[in-house]
């Protein structure tokens, strides 16, 4: 007993000289802004909203020549955001980006705990409206009207469908905007694209890539043409199969989300099964906010949409699958959507879910 | 006492407490080192990194309390798989039985809202308990009746409760402006209190942690004290045997499974009303896995998993500080892989240790003989 409470008492002694040396360092002199950014769930390089996010303020960072960096959190939990948050705060970051709706009351704390931390939220807005938070949202149903429309001009004649990841705002908005933009095709251009009900799923998560792929497998063999992938990791899966249908000598395509996924559906023969991409810029939408902050302009407080008008919802300049023609076609419909002279609707009237 | 009774001193190595300590605190030293060792190969300070772990873990009462809060339902999942371990059975749903307890208990809250707070806790205390319970008796009465492996009973399990979670929140207790989420639960609802946070700064310390030691002492005691836990043991040491000894192994099985159901119920408790106050859909908690690490490490002693516990937590809360100095977080992670890898050749290491003991008692020894001549 007693060699047990000796052996306790050392290692206290050892923790308590380990501590003593690790007392914080607080830096007095106005420092230069440290850019930091806290991952969604999902990891750093998911060629979606986290490498989105994390290549806006890297690239802001880089101009600027500041230091930059990305937490990982231990899960999804409030607890464990504000724990990042806070943990880059303590390095001396001043500006964090968080990407995602799960932030949401993690940045409603922040924002009080931390009253000189510039925070920027994606895809919502904190609970209690802060002085030091910027809230970004995305118009993600004109994104989602380009896509469906420039694959209704590609394809002409065929069957399509959506697998999505939750059904949450930014995701239900892409699916409305694709419907939409199918739609506007066959009414206006003659196309002849089929949407039907059961081929537009939810499939409950966003990192399931098994399911993603077993989904599309279905989809494809009752005579799907296209899925509009926008789920994430689960979406990867639906490209690796339309990958493999691909490669079996199948006319199948896939379409990618978030960013151009062109290369996330390579085949390994230079060509890729990536009809086009509904892209939402988060990358710029990070990018400015940290420009700003570096600045000392930056707006906390406010709530900003980015869509066409901006420039930040669209499909990549670069469509290697798509038809040139199709391509001015679908431009020259964003900017009508930029001007307000087409309007897309970012409700489920009349629509799949 | 008598003055003349002899004291017979025991080595320490033959006191099974402190030979496993001494175990666990060896792996956990070769991980430190391995872990070192990467951090040098990325061209940093390994010192200043374990510093950093520390220092994020402890540097402040927020901290502490946030390490606390971690530690809180490893605690209770260690206990989990430790107490099935003991009856030679692998519980790998945590996560399910977590799920559960924790499902039932926020509908709990959100509904009972009329019983004094003492018994309003011993209520949820007992609604997750009984789930997280039943979570675990159907795989283990699977196991005692059709043979069905309990390590695919659990994981099936695990499934089951993630989707019924997935539309139990929607139906029962959605939050309003998002769909994928319950609402939060407030405050003298959940497992946190005013004054926990207020003297910890805020943190997510919540009562959570003395249900996880009043666990504890229940299990030691069980296991120690009692015919139930002797009979358990018995199974877990050799189940033949223990048939032959006239030991229900069948029923033996069931009430194992139960009880280390019951304890990730009650982790699921204090992770989803203290640590968390939502549920979100779509989720199960890594915690799960991570109590089978803890239950390892702490060699499946009840003290030895609080112990063991309660490092994980440093680990985890700490991590996040070694951004600081451009590490990265991952590295504190694959210290606790490193660890338990190493964990897993404990006998090795047991050999070592008994080696090394035994050629420096011969030593002794002979050096008395000479000095007596």
């Amino acid at each position: 007993m007693k060699k047990t409470i000796a052996l306790a008492l050392m290692l206290l002694c050892a923790f308590a000289v380990f501590a003593e040396g690790a007392k914080e360092t607080t830096a007095t002199t106005a420092a230069a802004l440290k850019i930091g950014m806290v991952t969604d769930a999902g990891t750093i390089d998911d060629r979606s909203f986290n490498q989105g996010t994390y290549e806006g303020v890297k690239k802001a960072a880089d101009e600027l020549g500041l230091e930059c960096t990305y937490l990982r959190p231990n899960g999804t939990t409030t607890a464990e955001y504000v724990t990042a948050i806070s943990d880059l705060y303590d390095a001396g970051y001043r500006f964090i980006a968080c990407p995602g709706y799960l932030f949401a009351e993690a940045v409603t704390e922040a924002q009080k705990m931390f009253p000189d931390l510039m925070l920027v939220i994606l895809d919502s807005e904190p609970t209690e409206a802060g002085a030091n938070t910027v809230s970004i949202y995305f118009k993600e149903e004109q994104s989602g009207f380009a896509a469906g429309l420039a694959t209704a001009l590609q394809l002409k004649d065929a069957s399509v469908g959506f697998v999505g990841g939750i059904e949450i705002p930014s995701v239900q908005k892409f699916s409305w905007g694709f419907q939409q933009g199918v739609k506007y095709a066959n009414e206006n251009y003659g196309t002849k694209i089929a949407m039907e009900a059961q081929n537009f799923v939810y499939s409950g998560s966003f990192a399931d890539l098994a399911l993603g792929q077993q989904l599309a497998n279905t989809m494809y063999a009752s005579g799907v043409d296209a899925i509009f992938a926008a789920a994430g990791g689960t979406g990867v899966g639906v490209i690796n199969e339309a990958k493999n249908r691909r490669l079996a000598g199948e006319d199948v395509w896939a379409i990618g989300v978030d960013v151009d996924q062109y290369l996330v559906g390579d085949m390994g023969n230079g060509q890729s099964c990536i009809l086009t991409s509904a892209m939402k810029n988060v990358g710029e939408g990070a990018y400015a906010q940290a420009i700003s902050a570096a600045n000392g302009t930056f707006a906390g407080g406010s709530i900003i949409t980015l869509g066409a008008a901006e420039g930040a919802v669209g499909i990549p300049a670069d469509n290697p699958n798509l038809d040139d023609d199709v391509e001015a076609k679908v431009l020259a419909v964003l900017a009508d959507i930029a001007a307000g002279k087409l309007v897309v609707a970012d409700t489920a009237d009349g629509l799949h879910k | 006492m008598a003055k003349n009774t002899v004291k017979i001193k025991k080595p320490l190595m033959e006191i099974p407490f402190i030979k496993s300590m001494i175990v666990s605190l060896t792996t956990v030293l070769l991980g430190l080192i391995v872990g070192g060792i990467l951090i040098i190969a990325i061209g940093k300070n390994p010192i200043e990194g374990f510093q950093k772990i520390v220092f994020g873990a402890v540097s402040n009462t927020r901290r502490v309390g946030n390490t606390i809060a971690y530690a809180t339902q490893l605690i209770l999942v260690g206990l989990s798989v430790a107490f099935a371990f003991k009856t030679g059975l692998f519980n790998i749903g945590g996560a399910g039985q977590m799920l559960m307890g924790g499902l039932m208990a926020s509908i709990w809250a959100h509904n009972v809202t009329f019983l004094p707070q003492p018994i309003y806790y011993l209520s949820l205390i007992l609604v997750a308990g009984i789930s997280g319970a039943i979570w675990g008796l159907v795989p283990g009465l699977l196991k005692a009746k059709f043979n069905v492996h309990e390590v695919v009973g659990t994981i099936m399990f695990n499934w089951i409760a993630y989707w019924i979670v997935y539309d139990a929140v929607k139906v029962f207790i959605v939050d309003p402006t998002i769909i994928v989420k319950s609402k939060p639960i407030p405050m003298q609802q959940s497992l946190r209190t005013e004054w926990l946070a207020s003297i910890t700064q805020h943190s997510y310390f919540n009562i959570g942690f003395f249900i996880a030691i009043i666990a504890v002492v229940v299990i030691w005691f069980i296991l120690e004290k009692t015919t139930l836990g002797f009979n358990l043991k018995a199974v877990g040491s050799n189940r033949y045997c223990a048939e032959y000894a006239g030991i229900k192994v069948n029923r033996s099985i069931v009430i194992s499974m139960g009880i280390a159901g019951c304890l990730a119920g009650l982790a699921g408790l204090t992770y989803f009303l203290g640590f968390s106050n939502i549920m979100e859909i779509g989720k199960s908690p890594s915690e799960g896995f991570d109590g089978i690490a803890v239950a390892l490490l702490g060699n499946s002693n009840p003290l030895g998993v609080f112990i063991s516990a309660l490092f994980f937590g440093m680990l985890k809360m700490g991590k996040g500080s070694l951004t600081a100095i451009g590490i990265p977080t991952e590295i504190a992670d694959t210290i606790i892989a490193i660890i338990i890898y190493f964990t897993a050749t404990s006998v090795i290491i047991q050999g070592f240790w008994e080696k090394i003991i035994k050629k420096h008692s011969e030593k002794k020894l002979l050096k008395q003989a000479k000095e007596e001549k």
